[in-house]
């Protein structure tokens, strides 16, 4: 499944973090360095697997770590209306 | 283009939009306000601030409300941003901002900061800039408002009453205050009260967020809501950034705290 970031989404990427902003819901959030990464990914129409492979990769962190810690980011994005299901 | 009428039901290639109590409506000529449920409208067209339908029969307070939202609104289209935030010059022409919620210590620490012999960018907000040179922060003219029930720590106070028409629900009066028109950011310092002083550095997305959080003018979806928010991310980014956790010392300390941050 890929994802892409939502129409009313803004984002502001720093050197420690990101901070997502949806302009209809009001609602924003932060990220820190690993979550951020793995926004950029989704940003870039990688799938869930091609994420967790590049989270392991980078972060030398075991596949169910990665894998953990991707969905949390993806289901809190996904409260917040930040990203949506990219079905092409 | 900016219809009279409910800026909700203005037809055209614009868009609605709400934020607080604001009913918003923008479109190429520019944005219409209206102050919900009942009051007047103030539109935003060309660069100029124009008063519209029911402004007049608005209450004094409401009509400030609505001209200072308009004043946010057209700063952004000119690439200044308003941020929550006081504002304070120090004798070398640095700028300091002071963060925090509401009641966190910023109009407090800024008047101490005033009679140490700092200069006032603004009490209650400010209005930053991205430049060559960094972040410059303009004046946000806005009385500077100070408890009395500091009249212990700044014998001043004392007696002063409210001028009229100055409404304060914590009860605070309007103080004097050398105003600077501008100054390069040189840091920026979120306060919180707390039984001890410290002053620690934190990280730029800590920073952001919290601007964010405090800043909710950002949020408005007026076309400049991305520029708003790379404002705030070089502030938080280039800027060296404090938690200033503070007691009643800081009252006649917070010049040297400050100053010896950055040093």
């Amino acid at each position: 499944m890929r994802y892409r970031a939502a129409p009313d989404a803004l984002a502001a990427t720093l050197s420690d973090g990101a901070v997502l902003l949806n302009l209809r819901t009001k609602r924003y959030f932060s990220l820190n360095e690993t979550g951020t990464r793995i926004w950029q990914l989704l940003l870039e129409g990688r799938t869930e697997e091609e994420i967790v492979h590049a989270l392991t990769a980078e972060y030398d962190v075991p596949d169910t770590v990665a894998r953990d810690e991707m969905r949390t980011v993806i289901a809190s994005l996904r409260d917040c209306a930040l990203i949506e299901h990219d079905p092409s | 283009m900016l219809r009279g009428g409910s800026p909700t039901a203005a037809a055209g290639p614009g868009f609605a939009w709400r934020a607080g109590p604001i009913d918003a409506y923008t479109d190429d000529d520019g944005t219409l306000l209206r102050l919900m449920p009942d009051g007047g409208a103030l539109a935003v067209r060309g660069g100029r601030l124009q008063r519209a339908g029911g402004y007049a029969e608005t209450a004094r307070a409401d009509r400030q409300f609505l001209a200072r939202v308009g004043a946010i609104i057209r700063l952004r289209a000119r690439g200044r941003f308003h941020v929550h935030a006081a504002g304070v010059a120090d004798p070398r022409g640095r700028g300091w901002l002071l963060a925090g919620e509401n009641g966190a210590g910023k109009s407090t620490l800024a008047y101490a900061l005033t009679r140490a012999g700092w200069m006032l960018l603004g009490d209650d907000g400010v209005i930053i800039e991205r430049t060559d040179h960094g972040i410059v922060a303009h004046a946000w003219r806005e009385p500077l408002a100070v408890s009395r029930a500091l009249s212990s720590e700044f014998p001043e106070l004392a007696g002063r009453e409210a001028p009229p028409g100055f409404a304060d629900a914590r009860d605070r009066i309007p103080m004097r205050a050398a105003i600077a028109q501008r100054a390069p950011v040189a840091a920026l310092v979120f306060l919180r009260r707390g039984e001890r002083d410290a002053i620690t550095p934190i990280s730029p997305a800590e920073a952001l967020a919290q601007l964010v959080r405090q800043s909710s003018w950002v949020l408005m979806p007026d076309g400049h809501a991305e520029a708003h928010l790379a404002a705030l991310r070089d502030l938080a980014e280039r800027t060296p950034r404090f938690l200033l956790t503070h007691t009643s010392r800081q009252l006649h300390e917070i010049a040297s705290t400050l100053t010896g941050a950055l040093a």
